[in-house]
C-alpha cells in the first residue's frame, strides 16, 4: 500500500501540474502497476488524472459540494487501501468509478439531504431566455446551441435539479453516459449490471425528463 | 406522439451510437419517413444536450493533502485498536480457559468426595449398615441381608474442642450456658494446664440447648472440632472440623444415634470441600431443593434449636431414655 506520509509535497501547484501533464501520457495499467508496487508518484498521477471527473460525476448525483468533495476524498483513499487487490479483470477506470458511484449511492440512499424533491412543488418560473430555451430543447425540427444551454445558469440549475428527480439507479447511468461519456459497456461493469438493463434504464431516465420538461412548459 | 417504450429505447441507444449497423440504418429510415419519429429523436437529442451542457465541477485544490489526512486517520484507526483488541481477546481468552479448569477442578473434588463418601468401606469395627452374606465359595452373592438402622436411641458420646485466645471469658460463658440448660449438677469440670474440660450428660434436648447457646461466643473460638464416637468403641469416631453451633446443635438433635453419626458425616464432608472452596464457604444453590448437594450428601435436616422450638418433633422418638454425654474441651491458644 501507498504510504500516505510520503505523499506530503503533492500540495505544491507545479508539482500537480507536471504530474497530470504526465500522467495523461501514461497508461493506467503502468500507473496501477507502480503503485501496486508501492510507487507514491504514480498514486498521485492516478489521483490527479481522474479527481476532477470522479468528483464532477459525484456532484451530479449528489448535490452538495461538502459531502461529494468527502466521497472523493474516499473513494481515493479506498483505492489506495485496495490498490493491491485490484487484479486487472476491469479496466482500473471502471474499477476507480465503480467505488465513487457505490459509495455515493449510498450515501444518497443514508442521506436526507439527497432525498428527491418534486419539481411540481418548487418555484419552476423561468424567465423568458430560459422558457425560448426550454421550447428548444422541446423543438421537433431544429438542434440547441449547446453554448446558448452552457450560458444559461437557470437552465444548468434546472438540469441538476431534473437529475435528482431521477431515481437512483437512472440518475446513475444518465450521469455516467451524458456526463462522463462512458460507452453501454462501461456502465455496465462499472454499476454490475446487465447491458440490457443499462440499455432501457437510460431510455427509461431520457423519456422521463423529456416529459417533465414538456410538462413545465404547458 | 404518444411515448412509446420501444422506440424510446431504440432512438436512445441510436442517439448513443448502441446499435447494430442494420438496427441503425433501420432507425434512420424510420426517422426519414415518419415526421413524428424524427421529432422524438430530436427531443431526446437536445434533453441530452442539456445534460452535456453542465458544467465540469473541478475538485478542491487540497485533495490529494486531504486523502493523505483521511489516510493518516485511516492507518491510526486500523492499526491501534487492533492490537488493543487482539490483546484484550487473548486476556479474555486464557481467563475463560482459566475459569473454566478451575470450575471443573472444584467440580471434580466435589464429586470426588461425594463418592468417596457414597464407596468408601466402613471403619472396622463399626456398625454395618448393611453386610454382604456370601457363599464359602466366595464371589458370587447369595443374598443381602440388611442390618436395620438403630431402632432403639442409646444416645451417644462425644467431644467438642474448641480453641481461643480467651479463656477465661469463653470458660465463664460455656459455665454459665451449662448451668441454664439445666445440667448443672451433672458437669464435671477440669482444669488442667491451659485448658478447661467439661463432661455433661443429659437428655438430647437439654444437650442441644447447651450446643446452640453457645453461638453468642463463637466466634471468640478460632477453631471448632466436633467428634461423635461411634456406639463401639473400638470403631473411628467421625470428625467434624470447622463445626458451628447451629451443626453441632443439629448433629445432636438427631433422633438415633444413627442419624447424629449420618449428619456428622455429612457436615464434615461439607466443611471439608468449603475450606478446599474459594472463600471457604459452600452453600447449595437451592437450600430446600432435594436434588442439592445437601440432600445428596444425605445430611438429615436438624430439628429447630432455643428454648422454645416451634416445630413440634415428628416421629418416634425415645424421650428420656436417650442419654448424650458430649466433653467440652477449651483450650486456650495463647
Amino acid at each position: 500500500m501507498v504510504d500516505p506520509r510520503l505523499m506530503t509535497e503533492s500540495s505544491d501547484l507545479n508539482h500537480e501540474v507536471s504530474l497530470r501533464a504526465a500522467s495523461i501520457n501514461i497508461d493506467d495499467s503502468v500507473l496501477v502497476r507502480q503503485a501496486q508496487a508501492g510507487d507514491t508518484p504514480s498514486m498521485e498521477r492516478l489521483i490527479l488524472k481522474y479527481q476532477h471527473r470522479i468528483y464532477n460525476v459525484i456532484l451530479k448525483m449528489c448535490p452538495n459540494a461538502d459531502d461529494a468533495a468527502e466521497l472523493t476524498q474516499e473513494t481515493f483513499v479506498k483505492v489506495i487501501e485496495s490498490i493491491e487487490k485490484f487484479k486487472g479483470r476491469s479496466s482500473f477506470y471502471t474499477w476507480l468509478f465503480r467505488i465513487a458511484v457505490n459509495l455515493t449511492l449510498n450515501h444518497c440512499q443514508r442521506s436526507a439531504r439527497t432525498a428527491t424533491r418534486s419539481l411540481d412543488a418548487e418555484e419552476t418560473d423561468p424567465d423568458s431566455d430560459t422558457s425560448q430555451l426550454l421550447k428548444d430543447l422541446l423543438s421537433d425540427d431544429r438542434a440547441v446551441d449547446p453554448a446558448a444551454l452552457a450560458q444559461s445558469r437557470e437552465l444548468c440549475d434546472l438540469a441538476k435539479r431534473l437529475l435528482l428527480e431521477l431515481e437512483e439507479p437512472q440518475r446513475a447511468v444518465v450521469v455516467l453516459r451524458d456526463i462522463e461519456g462512458m460507452d453501454y459497456a462501461q456502465i455496465a461493469d462499472v454499476l454490475d449490471v446487465e447491458l440490457g438493463t443499462v440499455r432501457s434504464r437510460l431510455s427509461r431516465a431520457r423519456s422521463h425528463l423529456r416529459d417533465t420538461l414538456e410538462n413545465m412548459l404547458k | 406522439m404518444k411515448p412509446n417504450p420501444n422506440l424510446d429505447e431504440l432512438l436512445s441507444s441510436f442517439m448513443d451510437g448502441e446499435l447494430s449497423p442494420r438496427q441503425r440504418t433501420e432507425v434512420q429510415r424510420m426517422a426519414t419517413r415518419d415526421a413524428q419519429v424524427a421529432r422524438r429523436l430530436q427531443q431526446l437529442q437536445n434533453c441530452r444536450s442539456l445534460f452535456r451542457s453542465l458544467p465540469v465541477e473541478k475538485a478542491p485544490n487540497d485533495l490529494l493533502e486531504q486523502i493523505r489526512v483521511s489516510l493518516e486517520r485511516h492507518s491510526l484507526l486500523q492499526e491501534q485498536p487492533v492490537v488493543r483488541r487482539r490483546s484484550i481477546g487473548a486476556w479474555q481468552l486464557a481467563f475463560r480457559r482459566l475459569v473454566a479448569a478451575a470450575a471443573v477442578l472444584v467440580l471434580m473434588g466435589v464429586l470426588g468426595v461425594v463418592v468417596y463418601q457414597i464407596v468408601s468401606p466402613a471403619p472396622q469395627g463399626a456398625v454395618p449398615l448393611a453386610s454382604d452374606t456370601r457363599s464359602p465359595s466366595g464371589g458370587e452373592r447369595d443374598r443381602t441381608t440388611v442390618i436395620p438402622l438403630t431402632v432403639a436411641d442409646a444416645g451417644f458420646t462425644g467431644r467438642l474442642e474448641l480453641r481461643t485466645a480467651r479463656l477465661a471469658y469463653a470458660d465463664t460463658f460455656v459455665a454459665r450456658a451449662i448451668e441454664n440448660s439445666g445440667l448443672s449438677g451433672q458437669d464435671q469440670s477440669d482444669l488442667v494446664g491451659n485448658k478447661r474440660v467439661y463432661r455433661v450428660t443429659g437428655t438430647r434436648e437439654s444437650v442441644q440447648r447447651l450446643v446452640a447457646s453457645l453461638s453468642g461466643v463463637w466466634q471468640n473460638f478460632e477453631g471448632a472440632v466436633l467428634q461423635v464416637d461411634r456406639p463401639e468403641n473400638a470403631a473411628t469416631p467421625v470428625v467434624v472440623e470447622g463445626v458451628t453451633p447451629e451443626e453441632a446443635a443439629g448433629i445432636v438433635a438427631q433422633n438415633s444415634t444413627q442419624a447424629s453419626l449420618e449428619a456428622a458425616a455429612g457436615y464434615a464432608v461439607m466443611n471439608r470441600v468449603a475450606k478446599a472452596m474459594p472463600g471457604g464457604e459452600f452453600r447449595p444453590l437451592i437450600q430446600d431443593d432435594p436434588s442439592s448437594l445437601l440432600a445428596a450428601l444425605s445430611i438429615p435436616r436438624p430439628r429447630e434449636t432455643g428454648p422454645e422450638p416451634s416445630t413440634p418433633v415428628t416421629g418416634v422418638r425415645p424421650e428420656g431414655k436417650a442419654q448424650v454425654s458430649l466433653t467440652i474441651v477449651l483450650k486456650s491458644t495463647m
